[in-house]
């Protein structure tokens, strides 16, 4: 084993130890930066009450951003958040367009037309016993 | 004895029990169909003695918000309804809290918070901002009525609140004066782990200081690993050992550049919470001070490291002119170093006034009035400084503007230029070669050495200083044109200046004499020009005598003002 000498022993324990502060000082630096002070955003919201949206009409819920639409089939929620970057669809002439990039999305939220690869999502609904309508976000 | 009496005591209980059960017949009991059990739980508080103001809002939160938010304030969990309201735990059921809820009654949301626990108080950032909360919100079924709890009843159950989740400890009472300096959620920082790094930090760093003591030959050209670095270059190959010794120089333009460096960061840092805007700025400042994790430790630094540039700055304006610095060739760094110091004031001044709080109100009046006494161009001033008729919005985000990059840009533009004028000066002042009693010079790795030693020596007492005495903070300011509530009290550097203005017209004390010094600072190379060059580089030399006695007179005249001001 290769002996140490006094000297390389000190210079590298002053520098270990210079780099341990700088490692804690970052670590100091990065549990800093990583606070939130803003809360989550709620992931429920009472839409409105069920006499509200009558059988057959689509409705936006712009604080969600949401599509909900009353069908044979219930209540059904879209979510208007493009997948692709973001940006929120806006529905035209029966049609969901993004107006950032071009995409679009049939009815139901299917992709028509690229660049968005994947359809709007799902979101979930319920309708409360006192005929409230919430959406899960 | 004793047995006489116990059979008389068995004889009597068994005459009176005998008439019970044998003649009065067992009632039929009709079994009550709906038990009422009330679950302990559901007690009403009992106040102590003296309650304090968090006892007395235990009853206000019994009363008014158990009922939705729990006994344990855990929200309406399936749990809690079930213990507390049996086979009726269906709230939304119809008429209840549905749409057709009976007359005196509301709909109901699907969700209730909870209100104790960890986190929950997380987005209030100090009790005035809880009770605001509550005063409009609660209790649900009168939001947008006229409020049905009075006021000091809904500051009672905001004590309750806080002392419930932890933050207000026991021994202490609530006050609500004290409302908005009372940071909410303090249990969101950790300061068990903030004080075991800082220990752990401090201790290294003082690790390393014993290592560099040591180590006289660190990283030295000797030393094989080692060829001159980024830092070594901006050094000179090597400088007269006399002019390096700390009782010459005093450190104080070295750590004037680590406290601006630290100052800078640490500033940098503060800008990613804070928000200029009067509303938000003192509880985003609060929000640094006591949520953001290591917040008050970077608002101490800054704080401190900017005192300490003033006080180090000004021990090295005082070494220039002592020492006979001032003159030619350096008298254009000496300018520069001036205008460095009066940049350092008026940082430290704007940077005060951003936290916006009561302890800035008279300052903030007082300053900007000043400017309007000024004749033909005082009002302009006062407009261009302010921004309105009053200070408000506006003056914050100038102030912001100014502190953040006008001021600071300048401040680093002539600091590089400062720093440059050393090396072209031929570095700091000393004696011509000829006449030195010492001829060695060190060379530039061991005056880093130096230099580091200097900087961590100054960070741990930075970080020590930090830890123990916070940065002064005060309750936001609610509204500038009202009465403000703390004692009016300039920043300890301009306190000469408020005791000047007791004595006569506020533009000549206040404006013209401090401007009168600066220009006299100034003046002081070109009329105390000559310092031969073999009295150059040493403390105190004879012929810069008058320029010394004027300077000594000024820092005495600031002190004796300053203390006359304190006390």
């Amino acid at each position: 084993m290769p002996a140490i000498s006094r000297r390389d022993f000190l210079r590298i324990g002053t520098e270990s130890l210079l780099a341990l502060s700088g490692i804690l000082g970052l670590g100091v630096l990065i549990r800093y930066l990583s606070y939130q002070p803003e809360p989550p955003p709620p992931d429920q919201h009472i839409a409105g009450q069920e006499t509200d949206f009558p059988p057959g009409s689509r409705t936006v819920l712009s604080g969600i951003p949401a599509l909900l639409i009353h069908s044979t089939n219930g209540f059904q929620a879209i979510s208007l958040v493009c997948p692709h970057l973001g940006c929120t669809v806006q529905e035209k002439t029966g049609r969901l367009t993004c107006p950032c990039h071009g995409s679009q999305f049939d009815e139901d939220g299917l992709v028509t037309r690229r660049p968005a690869a994947q359809a709007l999502k799902t979101l979930g609904v319920e309708v409360s016993p006192d005929g409230a309508v919430i959406v899960y976000s | 004895m004793r047995a006489v009496t116990l059979i008389l005591l068995l004889l009597s209980l068994m005459v009176n029990a005998l008439p019970i059960s044998v003649l009065a017949a067992p009632p039929v009991e009709e079994p009550d169909p709906t038990p009422m059990v009330i679950d302990p739980r559901m007690d009403r508080p009992v106040l102590p003695e003296n309650p304090s103001r968090a006892d007395l809002g235990s009853i206000v939160y019994f009363e008014y918000c158990l009922a939705c938010h729990g006994d344990q304030g855990q929200g309406l969990t399936d749990e809690y309804r079930q213990m507390a309201y049996g086979e009726d735990m269906d709230c939304w059921q119809s008429k209840c809290h549905a749409t057709n809820h009976p007359t005196p009654g509301f709909i109901f949301p699907r969700v209730v918070p909870p209100v104790i626990g960890e986190g929950t108080l997380k987005r209030f950032v100090n009790a005035e901002d809880l009770y605001q909360y509550l005063l409009l919100r609660m209790p649900y079924y009168k939001y947008d009525m006229p409020p049905e709890i009075p006021d000091d009843d809904m500051w009672n159950v905001t004590a309750y609140l806080l002392r419930i989740n932890g933050v207000l400890p026991d021994r202490i009472d609530f006050d609500p004066q004290q409302a908005s300096m009372f940071p909410v959620h303090l249990t969101a920082r950790s300061h068990g782990e903030e004080q075991v790094v800082q220990i752990v930090l401090l201790g290294s760093l003082a690790l390393v200081v014993v290592g560099l003591l040591v180590q006289r030959g660190w990283r030295s050209a000797s030393s094989p690993a080692s060829r001159p670095s980024f830092i070594h270059h901006l050094h000179p190959p090597s400088i007269p050992r006399l002019q390096a010794r700390w009782r010459y120089t005093l450190s104080a333009g070295g750590l004037a550049v680590f406290c601006l460096l630290v100052v800078v960061f640490t500033g940098i840092l503060e800008m990613f919470f804070y928000v200029p805007t009067p509303e938000s700025a003192g509880n985003s400042i609060q929000m640094i001070t006591y949520a953001v994790p290591y917040g008050g430790l970077v608002r101490g630094l800054h704080f401190w490291s900017a005192q300490a540039l003033v006080v180090v700055s000004g021990i090295h304006l005082l070494r220039v002119i002592f020492t006979g610095a001032y003159t030619q060739p350096r008298r254009l760094n000496y300018l520069l170093g001036l205008g460095l110091f009066l940049l350092s004031l008026l940082l430290d001044f704007t940077g005060y006034v951003l936290r916006w709080d009561e302890g800035i109100r008279w300052a903030l009046t007082v300053g900007t009035n000043l400017l309007k006494t000024i004749p033909w161009i005082g009002q302009a001033l006062y407009a261009f400084v302010v921004g309105a008729d009053q200070p408000g919005a506006t003056t914050l985000t100038r102030f912001y503007a100014w502190h953040i990059f006008g001021l600071t840009a300048i401040m680093l533009g002539i600091f590089t230029w400062h720093i440059f004028r050393v090396r072209r000066d031929g570095g700091i002042s000393a004696p011509p070669p000829e006449t030195r009693s010492d001829s060695h010079r060190i060379t530039r790795f061991e005056l880093v050495r130096r230099e580091i030693l200097a900087a961590l020596l100054a960070l741990i007492i930075l970080i020590v200083v930090s830890a123990r005495l916070p940065a002064p903070i005060d309750m936001p300011i609610q509204e500038i044109a009202s009465l403000g509530q703390a004692d009016p009290e300039a920043p300890w550097f301009f306190l000469w200046v408020q005791q000047l203005l007791r004595y006569g017209d506020a533009f000549w004390l206040g404006i013209a004499v401090p401007l009168g010094i600066l220009a006299l600072l100034a003046l002081l190379p070109y009329l105390f020009p000559r310092v031969p060059a073999d009295q150059q580089g040493r403390w105190f030399p004879r012929a810069g005598r008058i320029a010394q006695v004027v300077a000594a007179l000024l820092a005495a005249g600031w002190l004796v003002l300053t203390l006359l001001e304190l006390f």
